[in-house]
Protein backbone atom coordinates (compact mmCIF):
# COMPACT_ATOMS: atom_id res chain seq x y z
CA UNK A 1 0.00 0.00 0.00
CA UNK A 2 1.02 3.74 -0.69
CA UNK A 3 1.12 5.98 2.16
CA UNK A 4 -0.41 9.30 1.38
CA UNK A 5 0.83 10.99 4.35
CA UNK A 6 4.32 10.70 6.21
CA UNK A 7 5.10 12.75 8.95
CA UNK A 8 8.90 12.58 10.89
CA UNK A 9 9.44 14.50 13.99
CA UNK A 10 7.22 17.12 13.11
CA UNK A 11 6.34 19.93 15.51
CA UNK A 12 3.89 22.81 15.81
CA UNK A 13 4.01 25.52 18.32
CA UNK A 14 1.68 28.47 19.22
CA UNK A 15 3.90 30.88 20.70
CA UNK A 16 6.00 29.01 24.14
CA UNK A 17 2.87 26.00 23.89
CA UNK A 18 3.46 23.04 21.62
CA UNK A 19 0.59 21.78 20.18
CA UNK A 20 1.88 19.42 18.03
CA UNK A 21 4.67 16.71 18.49
CA UNK A 22 4.60 13.54 16.41
CA UNK A 23 7.16 11.56 15.97
CA UNK A 24 6.18 9.65 12.92
CA UNK A 25 2.64 8.60 11.20
CA UNK A 26 1.46 7.15 8.24
CA UNK A 27 -1.78 7.24 6.95
CA UNK A 28 -2.25 4.80 3.22
CA UNK A 29 -4.65 5.18 0.59
CA UNK A 30 -8.55 3.80 0.72
CA UNK A 31 -9.02 3.41 4.31
CA UNK A 32 -11.13 5.40 6.38
CA UNK A 33 -8.79 6.80 9.08
CA UNK A 34 -9.61 8.41 12.46
CA UNK A 35 -7.61 10.75 15.14
CA UNK A 36 -9.67 10.64 18.43
CA UNK A 37 -8.06 12.89 21.31
CA UNK A 38 -9.66 14.88 24.45
CA UNK A 39 -10.23 18.69 23.70
CA UNK A 40 -6.32 20.39 23.00
CA UNK A 41 -4.73 17.24 21.84
CA UNK A 42 -3.85 18.54 19.04
CA UNK A 43 -6.53 16.57 16.58
CA UNK A 44 -7.25 19.95 14.07
CA UNK A 45 -3.42 20.90 14.16
CA UNK A 46 -2.59 17.56 12.64
CA UNK A 47 -5.03 17.71 10.11
CA UNK A 48 -4.48 21.42 9.35
CA UNK A 49 -0.81 20.50 8.95
CA UNK A 50 -1.68 17.42 6.79
CA UNK A 51 -4.11 19.23 4.55
CA UNK A 52 -1.40 22.39 4.16
CA UNK A 53 -3.49 25.25 5.97
CA UNK A 54 -0.99 25.07 8.34
CA UNK A 55 2.88 25.09 8.31
CA UNK A 56 4.80 22.97 10.57
CA UNK A 57 7.68 24.84 12.45
CA UNK A 58 10.11 21.64 12.54
CA UNK A 59 10.20 18.06 11.07
CA UNK A 60 9.71 15.99 7.69
CA UNK A 61 6.48 16.24 6.14
CA UNK A 62 5.21 14.00 2.75
CA UNK A 63 1.99 15.07 1.17
CA UNK A 64 0.46 12.34 -1.58
CA UNK A 65 3.98 11.34 -1.90
CA UNK A 66 5.68 14.59 -2.30
CA UNK A 67 8.04 16.06 0.66
CA UNK A 68 6.64 19.23 0.94
CA UNK A 69 8.55 22.66 0.22
CA UNK A 70 5.61 25.19 1.20
CA UNK A 71 5.89 26.20 -2.58
CA UNK A 72 2.63 28.20 -3.65
CA UNK A 73 2.23 26.00 -7.17
CA UNK A 74 3.01 22.61 -4.91
CA UNK A 75 0.31 23.76 -2.61
CA UNK A 76 -2.09 23.92 -5.16
CA UNK A 77 -1.39 21.47 -7.02
CA UNK A 78 -1.87 18.87 -4.11
CA UNK A 79 -4.75 20.67 -2.40
CA UNK A 80 -6.65 20.21 -5.57
CA UNK A 81 -6.55 16.67 -4.45
CA UNK A 82 -7.70 16.92 -1.04
CA UNK A 83 -11.28 17.77 0.40
CA UNK A 84 -11.83 19.41 3.93
CA UNK A 85 -15.91 19.43 5.83
CA UNK A 86 -15.49 21.04 9.17
CA UNK A 87 -18.08 20.88 12.27
CA UNK A 88 -19.80 24.39 10.89
CA UNK A 89 -18.66 24.58 6.94
CA UNK A 90 -18.52 27.95 5.59
CA UNK A 91 -21.32 28.44 3.19
CA UNK A 92 -20.27 31.19 0.62
CA UNK A 93 -23.02 34.09 0.20
CA UNK A 94 -25.10 32.24 -2.44
CA UNK A 95 -27.02 29.88 -3.80
CA UNK A 96 -26.38 26.28 -3.04
CA UNK A 97 -25.19 25.79 -6.94
CA UNK A 98 -22.93 28.62 -6.61
CA UNK A 99 -21.17 26.65 -3.40
CA UNK A 100 -21.32 23.33 -4.90
CA UNK A 101 -19.79 24.73 -8.28
CA UNK A 102 -16.95 26.36 -6.39
CA UNK A 103 -14.13 23.80 -6.74
CA UNK A 104 -15.00 22.94 -10.15
CA UNK A 105 -15.04 26.82 -11.43
CA UNK A 106 -11.99 27.26 -9.66
CA UNK A 107 -10.29 24.62 -12.17
CA UNK A 108 -12.09 26.33 -14.85
CA UNK A 109 -14.34 22.92 -15.43
CA UNK A 110 -16.23 23.91 -18.63
CA UNK A 111 -19.84 24.76 -17.40
CA UNK A 112 -21.71 21.80 -18.66
CA UNK A 113 -19.74 19.69 -16.40
CA UNK A 114 -19.97 21.54 -13.64
CA UNK A 115 -23.54 21.60 -14.16
CA UNK A 116 -23.36 17.78 -14.48
CA UNK A 117 -21.21 17.48 -11.10
CA UNK A 118 -23.11 19.80 -9.36
CA UNK A 119 -26.43 17.77 -9.74
CA UNK A 120 -24.77 14.63 -9.24
CA UNK A 121 -23.22 15.77 -5.95
CA UNK A 122 -26.36 16.95 -4.90
CA UNK A 123 -28.38 14.16 -5.87
CA UNK A 124 -26.23 11.70 -4.26
CA UNK A 125 -26.44 13.96 -0.65
CA UNK A 126 -30.31 13.98 -1.37
CA UNK A 127 -29.95 17.25 -1.71
CA UNK A 128 -31.12 18.32 -5.22
CA UNK A 129 -34.39 19.92 -4.73
CA UNK A 130 -32.01 22.57 -2.79
CA UNK A 131 -29.80 23.82 -5.39
CA UNK A 132 -30.94 27.06 -6.32
CA UNK A 133 -31.54 27.46 -2.84
CA UNK A 134 -29.77 30.32 -0.16
CA UNK A 135 -26.97 28.19 1.11
CA UNK A 136 -27.16 30.14 4.21
CA UNK A 137 -30.76 29.40 5.14
CA UNK A 138 -30.15 25.55 5.31
CA UNK A 139 -30.09 23.74 8.76
CA UNK A 140 -27.18 22.66 10.11
CA UNK A 141 -27.54 19.29 9.02
CA UNK A 142 -28.47 20.33 5.43
CA UNK A 143 -25.40 22.24 4.98
CA UNK A 144 -23.42 19.45 6.46
CA UNK A 145 -24.60 17.94 3.50
CA UNK A 146 -23.93 20.46 1.02
CA UNK A 147 -20.69 21.03 2.26
CA UNK A 148 -19.62 16.92 1.63
CA UNK A 149 -21.60 17.51 -2.07
CA UNK A 150 -19.27 20.47 -2.70
CA UNK A 151 -16.00 18.60 -1.87
CA UNK A 152 -17.47 15.34 -3.52
CA UNK A 153 -17.66 17.55 -6.47
CA UNK A 154 -14.03 17.66 -7.01
CA UNK A 155 -13.74 14.25 -6.66
CA UNK A 156 -10.73 14.49 -3.88
CA UNK A 157 -8.48 11.36 -3.50
CA UNK A 158 -8.25 12.53 -0.04
CA UNK A 159 -11.18 13.75 2.09
CA UNK A 160 -10.83 15.28 5.96
CA UNK A 161 -13.73 15.92 7.97
CA UNK A 162 -13.35 17.71 11.18
CA UNK A 163 -16.40 16.65 13.41
CA UNK A 164 -18.54 16.71 10.71
CA UNK A 165 -21.00 15.64 12.81
CA UNK A 166 -21.09 17.12 15.64
CA UNK A 167 -23.35 20.37 15.63
CA UNK A 168 -26.62 18.00 14.44
CA UNK A 169 -29.14 15.82 15.12
CA UNK A 170 -28.69 11.98 15.20
CA UNK A 171 -31.02 11.25 12.34
CA UNK A 172 -28.59 13.39 10.29
CA UNK A 173 -25.48 12.11 11.53
CA UNK A 174 -27.00 8.40 10.76
CA UNK A 175 -27.06 9.47 7.75
CA UNK A 176 -23.65 11.71 7.28
CA UNK A 177 -22.11 8.50 8.64
CA UNK A 178 -23.76 6.44 5.77
CA UNK A 179 -22.86 8.67 3.40
CA UNK A 180 -18.79 8.56 4.21
CA UNK A 181 -19.08 4.91 4.05
CA UNK A 182 -20.02 4.98 0.69
CA UNK A 183 -17.92 7.45 -0.41
CA UNK A 184 -14.66 5.79 0.97
CA UNK A 185 -16.21 2.41 -0.46
CA UNK A 186 -17.83 3.35 -3.99
CA UNK A 187 -15.17 6.23 -4.88
CA UNK A 188 -11.86 5.05 -3.07
CA UNK A 189 -11.11 8.24 -1.30
CA UNK A 190 -9.45 8.17 1.34
CA UNK A 191 -10.56 9.64 4.82
CA UNK A 192 -10.00 11.19 7.78
CA UNK A 193 -11.97 11.76 10.38
CA UNK A 194 -12.07 13.24 13.40
CA UNK A 195 -14.54 12.75 15.77
CA UNK A 196 -15.60 13.15 19.65
CA UNK A 197 -18.17 9.95 19.09
CA UNK A 198 -16.46 7.00 20.01
CA UNK A 199 -19.13 4.72 18.65
CA UNK A 200 -18.70 6.32 15.45
CA UNK A 201 -14.81 5.58 15.26
CA UNK A 202 -15.69 2.00 16.10
CA UNK A 203 -18.47 1.60 13.52
CA UNK A 204 -16.22 4.05 10.41
CA UNK A 205 -12.97 3.73 10.50
CA UNK A 206 -10.35 0.77 10.29
CA UNK A 207 -7.52 2.62 11.64
CA UNK A 208 -7.48 4.91 14.36
CA UNK A 209 -4.98 7.13 16.31
CA UNK A 210 -5.55 8.34 19.79
CA UNK A 211 -3.84 11.98 20.84
CA UNK A 212 -2.87 13.20 23.80
CA UNK A 213 -0.80 16.39 24.07
CA UNK A 214 0.23 17.36 20.93
CA UNK A 215 1.20 13.37 20.69
CA UNK A 216 0.20 10.36 19.26
CA UNK A 217 -0.22 7.88 21.73
CA UNK A 218 -1.66 5.22 20.23
CA UNK A 219 -1.93 3.98 16.46
CA UNK A 220 -3.78 0.88 14.94
CA UNK A 221 -6.36 -1.31 14.12
CA UNK A 222 -9.71 0.39 15.61
CA UNK A 223 -10.99 -3.58 16.30
CA UNK A 224 -7.43 -4.08 18.55
CA UNK A 225 -7.28 -0.41 19.91
CA UNK A 226 -10.64 -1.08 21.01
CA UNK A 227 -10.49 -4.70 22.80
CA UNK A 228 -6.96 -4.17 23.62
CA UNK A 229 -5.25 -0.64 24.20
CA UNK A 230 -1.79 -0.27 25.63
CA UNK A 231 -1.55 2.90 27.20
CA UNK A 232 -3.54 3.17 30.66
CA UNK A 233 -4.53 6.54 29.38
CA UNK A 234 -6.27 5.50 25.87
CA UNK A 235 -8.15 2.56 27.94
CA UNK A 236 -9.12 5.76 30.32
CA UNK A 237 -10.52 7.56 27.20
CA UNK A 238 -11.86 5.05 25.24
CA UNK A 239 -14.09 4.17 29.34
CA UNK A 240 -15.20 7.84 28.69
CA UNK A 241 -13.86 8.60 31.46
CA UNK A 242 -11.38 11.76 29.68
CA UNK B 1 -42.06 77.00 9.12
CA UNK B 2 -43.41 79.19 6.06
CA UNK B 3 -39.63 79.30 4.72
CA UNK B 4 -39.22 75.48 4.79
CA UNK B 5 -42.98 75.52 3.34
CA UNK B 6 -42.35 77.28 0.53
CA UNK B 7 -38.55 75.62 0.05
CA UNK B 8 -40.07 72.44 -0.53
CA UNK B 9 -43.25 73.82 -3.03
CA UNK B 10 -39.99 75.66 -4.80
CA UNK B 11 -38.38 72.58 -5.00
CA UNK B 12 -41.00 70.48 -6.94
CA UNK B 13 -41.37 73.68 -8.80
CA UNK B 14 -37.86 73.68 -10.17
CA UNK B 15 -38.41 69.94 -10.80
CA UNK B 16 -41.34 70.17 -12.75
CA UNK B 17 -40.05 73.49 -14.55
CA UNK B 18 -37.13 71.20 -15.64
CA UNK B 19 -34.97 74.38 -15.76
CA UNK B 20 -32.20 73.74 -17.81
CA UNK B 21 -29.58 75.93 -15.36
CA UNK B 22 -30.54 73.62 -12.89
CA UNK B 23 -30.64 70.53 -14.85
CA UNK B 24 -26.86 71.15 -16.14
CA UNK B 25 -26.14 72.00 -12.22
CA UNK B 26 -27.68 68.98 -11.46
CA UNK B 27 -25.76 66.67 -14.09
CA UNK B 28 -22.17 68.64 -13.02
CA UNK B 29 -22.98 67.24 -9.53
CA UNK B 30 -23.43 63.75 -10.58
CA UNK B 31 -20.74 63.84 -12.92
CA UNK B 32 -18.26 65.07 -10.67
CA UNK B 33 -19.43 62.56 -7.52
CA UNK B 34 -19.78 59.91 -9.49
CA UNK B 35 -16.64 59.82 -11.40
CA UNK B 36 -14.46 60.46 -8.37
CA UNK B 37 -16.75 57.68 -6.35
CA UNK B 38 -15.51 55.29 -9.80
CA UNK B 39 -11.98 56.45 -8.91
CA UNK B 40 -11.88 56.20 -5.32
CA UNK B 41 -13.61 52.59 -5.60
CA UNK B 42 -11.12 51.27 -8.26
CA UNK B 43 -7.89 52.48 -6.45
CA UNK B 44 -9.55 52.33 -2.52
CA UNK B 45 -11.06 48.92 -3.00
CA UNK B 46 -7.95 47.12 -4.07
CA UNK B 47 -5.84 48.93 -1.04
CA UNK B 48 -8.21 48.39 1.24
CA UNK B 49 -8.27 44.63 0.47
CA UNK B 50 -4.69 44.76 0.63
CA UNK B 51 -4.16 46.42 4.01
CA UNK B 52 -6.67 44.07 5.09
CA UNK B 53 -4.89 40.67 4.41
CA UNK B 54 -0.96 42.10 3.59
CA UNK B 55 1.00 42.07 7.19
CA UNK B 56 3.30 44.48 6.40
CA UNK B 57 6.17 46.81 8.29
CA UNK B 58 4.25 49.77 8.87
CA UNK B 59 0.67 48.47 7.90
CA UNK B 60 -0.66 49.58 11.45
CA UNK B 61 0.50 52.95 10.63
CA UNK B 62 -0.67 53.17 7.10
CA UNK B 63 -3.85 51.66 8.61
CA UNK B 64 -4.21 54.73 11.01
CA UNK B 65 -3.65 57.40 9.04
CA UNK B 66 -5.97 56.18 6.35
CA UNK B 67 -9.12 55.65 9.13
CA UNK B 68 -7.74 59.40 10.32
CA UNK B 69 -8.33 60.55 6.65
CA UNK B 70 -11.94 59.27 6.79
CA UNK B 71 -12.90 62.35 8.66
CA UNK B 72 -10.31 64.90 6.61
CA UNK B 73 -11.61 68.11 6.26
CA UNK B 74 -13.22 69.23 2.52
CA UNK B 75 -11.90 72.53 2.57
CA UNK B 76 -8.76 71.14 4.12
CA UNK B 77 -8.48 68.75 1.33
CA UNK B 78 -9.45 71.27 -1.26
CA UNK B 79 -6.54 73.56 -0.27
CA UNK B 80 -4.43 70.85 -0.97
CA UNK B 81 -5.69 70.12 -4.43
CA UNK B 82 -5.49 73.98 -5.01
CA UNK B 83 -2.07 74.37 -4.33
CA UNK B 84 -0.88 71.78 -6.11
CA UNK B 85 -2.88 72.84 -9.43
CA UNK B 86 -2.60 76.61 -8.98
CA UNK B 87 -0.05 78.15 -11.20
CA UNK B 88 2.56 78.42 -8.75
CA UNK B 89 2.24 74.48 -7.44
CA UNK B 90 3.87 71.36 -9.33
CA UNK B 91 0.76 70.26 -11.44
CA UNK B 92 0.36 74.41 -12.75
CA UNK B 93 1.58 73.46 -16.30
CA UNK B 94 -1.70 70.96 -16.98
CA UNK B 95 -4.36 74.27 -16.31
CA UNK B 96 -7.01 72.62 -14.11
CA UNK B 97 -7.78 74.82 -11.60
CA UNK B 98 -11.56 75.79 -11.77
CA UNK B 99 -12.82 72.81 -14.11
CA UNK B 100 -14.44 69.89 -13.34
CA UNK B 101 -11.68 67.74 -13.47
CA UNK B 102 -9.94 69.82 -10.30
CA UNK B 103 -13.23 68.84 -8.44
CA UNK B 104 -13.57 65.17 -9.04
CA UNK B 105 -9.40 65.46 -7.65
CA UNK B 106 -10.21 67.18 -4.33
CA UNK B 107 -13.42 64.27 -4.27
CA UNK B 108 -11.21 61.31 -5.03
CA UNK B 109 -8.81 62.97 -2.42
CA UNK B 110 -12.76 62.58 0.03
CA UNK B 111 -13.61 59.56 -1.38
CA UNK B 112 -10.64 57.44 -0.87
CA UNK B 113 -9.79 57.18 2.67
CA UNK B 114 -13.36 55.92 3.37
CA UNK B 115 -13.71 53.31 0.64
CA UNK B 116 -10.01 52.53 1.55
CA UNK B 117 -11.31 51.98 5.31
CA UNK B 118 -13.88 50.75 5.24
CA UNK B 119 -13.41 47.87 2.59
CA UNK B 120 -10.52 47.04 4.96
CA UNK B 121 -12.42 46.85 7.94
CA UNK B 122 -15.02 44.81 5.95
CA UNK B 123 -12.55 42.50 4.89
CA UNK B 124 -11.57 41.74 7.92
CA UNK B 125 -14.08 40.87 9.83
CA UNK B 126 -13.78 37.81 7.37
CA UNK B 127 -12.79 34.65 9.13
CA UNK B 128 -9.86 32.58 8.30
CA UNK B 129 -12.61 29.91 7.63
CA UNK B 130 -13.34 31.83 4.16
CA UNK B 131 -9.92 31.93 2.68
CA UNK B 132 -9.32 27.83 3.99
CA UNK B 133 -12.72 26.98 2.56
CA UNK B 134 -11.75 28.56 -0.92
CA UNK B 135 -8.07 26.95 -1.10
CA UNK B 136 -9.54 23.49 0.03
CA UNK B 137 -11.95 23.80 -2.23
CA UNK B 138 -9.03 24.27 -5.21
CA UNK B 139 -8.95 28.01 -5.15
CA UNK B 140 -5.57 29.57 -6.25
CA UNK B 141 -4.90 32.43 -4.08
CA UNK B 142 -5.75 34.98 -6.13
CA UNK B 143 -9.03 32.89 -6.44
CA UNK B 144 -9.26 32.84 -2.67
CA UNK B 145 -8.22 36.70 -1.88
CA UNK B 146 -11.16 37.91 -4.63
CA UNK B 147 -13.83 35.52 -3.23
CA UNK B 148 -12.63 36.94 0.71
CA UNK B 149 -13.46 40.42 -1.40
CA UNK B 150 -16.91 38.79 -2.76
CA UNK B 151 -17.74 37.90 0.62
CA UNK B 152 -17.01 41.66 2.07
CA UNK B 153 -19.64 42.82 -0.60
CA UNK B 154 -22.16 44.04 2.11
CA UNK B 155 -19.39 45.94 3.68
CA UNK B 156 -17.76 47.14 0.62
CA UNK B 157 -20.91 48.74 -0.64
CA UNK B 158 -21.64 50.03 2.68
CA UNK B 159 -18.11 52.04 2.12
CA UNK B 160 -18.98 53.11 -1.65
CA UNK B 161 -22.85 54.23 -0.18
CA UNK B 162 -20.98 56.29 2.75
CA UNK B 163 -18.01 57.52 0.24
CA UNK B 164 -21.10 58.86 -2.20
CA UNK B 165 -22.71 60.32 0.75
CA UNK B 166 -19.98 62.91 1.75
CA UNK B 167 -19.03 63.49 -1.97
CA UNK B 168 -22.54 64.41 -3.33
CA UNK B 169 -23.15 66.57 -0.24
CA UNK B 170 -19.91 68.03 0.12
CA UNK B 171 -18.94 72.12 -1.02
CA UNK B 172 -15.92 73.06 0.42
CA UNK B 173 -13.41 71.00 -1.65
CA UNK B 174 -15.76 71.52 -4.88
CA UNK B 175 -15.75 75.62 -3.95
CA UNK B 176 -12.33 75.80 -3.18
CA UNK B 177 -10.96 74.04 -7.05
CA UNK B 178 -13.82 74.89 -8.70
CA UNK B 179 -14.73 78.39 -8.01
CA UNK B 180 -18.70 77.93 -8.31
CA UNK B 181 -18.40 79.16 -12.06
CA UNK B 182 -21.92 79.60 -13.39
CA UNK B 183 -22.28 77.02 -16.40
CA UNK B 184 -18.71 75.08 -16.04
CA UNK B 185 -18.16 74.41 -12.12
CA UNK B 186 -21.25 75.21 -10.60
CA UNK B 187 -22.56 72.15 -8.46
CA UNK B 188 -26.20 71.77 -6.54
CA UNK B 189 -24.36 72.30 -3.07
CA UNK B 190 -22.23 75.13 -4.51
CA UNK B 191 -25.43 76.34 -5.94
CA UNK B 192 -27.48 75.68 -2.49
CA UNK B 193 -24.53 78.75 -0.63
CA UNK B 194 -25.01 80.97 -3.90
CA UNK B 195 -28.47 80.82 -3.51
CA UNK B 196 -28.66 81.46 0.58
CA UNK B 197 -26.05 84.02 0.36
CA UNK B 198 -28.39 85.86 -2.13
CA UNK B 199 -31.01 85.90 0.29
CA UNK B 200 -33.04 83.13 -2.22
CA UNK B 201 -33.53 80.63 1.04
CA UNK B 202 -36.35 79.01 -0.31
CA UNK B 203 -34.85 78.07 -3.80
CA UNK B 204 -31.96 77.34 -2.22
CA UNK B 205 -33.96 74.77 0.23
CA UNK B 206 -35.52 73.62 -3.42
CA UNK B 207 -32.13 72.73 -4.50
CA UNK B 208 -30.99 70.95 -1.29
CA UNK B 209 -34.30 68.76 -1.94
CA UNK B 210 -33.35 67.74 -5.29
CA UNK B 211 -30.20 67.10 -4.13
CA UNK B 212 -31.70 64.46 -1.34
CA UNK B 213 -33.29 63.19 -4.10
CA UNK B 214 -30.99 62.44 -6.38
CA UNK B 215 -28.63 60.59 -2.95
CA UNK B 216 -32.01 58.63 -2.43
CA UNK B 217 -32.62 57.33 -6.17
CA UNK B 218 -28.45 56.68 -6.60
CA UNK B 219 -28.21 54.71 -3.21
CA UNK B 220 -31.39 52.99 -4.15
CA UNK B 221 -29.74 51.93 -7.57
CA UNK B 222 -26.73 51.00 -5.84
CA UNK B 223 -28.75 48.51 -3.20
CA UNK B 224 -30.65 47.42 -6.35
CA UNK B 225 -27.99 46.25 -7.93
CA UNK B 226 -26.39 44.24 -5.17
CA UNK B 227 -29.97 42.96 -5.16
CA UNK B 228 -30.91 44.76 -1.62
CA UNK B 229 -33.18 46.25 -1.30
CA UNK B 230 -34.91 47.95 1.43
CA UNK B 231 -37.40 45.14 1.66
CA UNK B 232 -34.57 42.70 2.26
CA UNK B 233 -35.78 39.82 4.70
CA UNK B 234 -32.32 38.87 5.91
CA UNK B 235 -32.12 41.19 8.69
CA UNK B 236 -31.40 39.87 12.70
CA UNK B 237 -35.22 39.26 13.36
CA UNK B 238 -35.55 40.77 16.93
CA UNK B 239 -38.62 39.65 19.12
Amino acid sequence: MTALFRLFNVTKNYGDRQVLNVEHLEIEAGHIYCILGPNGSGKTTLLRVISLLTLNDTGKLEVLGEHINWAPSQLLRLRRQMAMVTQSSYMFEGSVYYNVAYGLKARKTPEREVKFKVQESLDLLGMLDFINYPARKLSGGEKQKVAIARALAVNPRVLFLDEPTSNIDPSSSVEIERYIKYINEEHATTIVLITHKLFQARKLAKEMFLMWDGHILEWGQTRDLFHDPQDPRTRKFLKGEY
Amino acid sequence: MDVIWQGLKEGFMLILSLDQELIRVTLLSLHVSLSALVIAGIIGIPAGAFLALKNFYGRKLILNITYTLMGLPPVLAGLIVFLFLSNRGPLGDFQLLFTPTAMIIAQVLLGFPLVCGLTARAVMTQQQEVYDTSVMLGATRTQAVLTLIRESRIGIIAALTTALGRLIAEVGAVMMVGGNIQGKTRVLTTSIVLETRMGHDSRALGIGIILLLLAFIIMLIILKLEKRSFKDDSTIQII
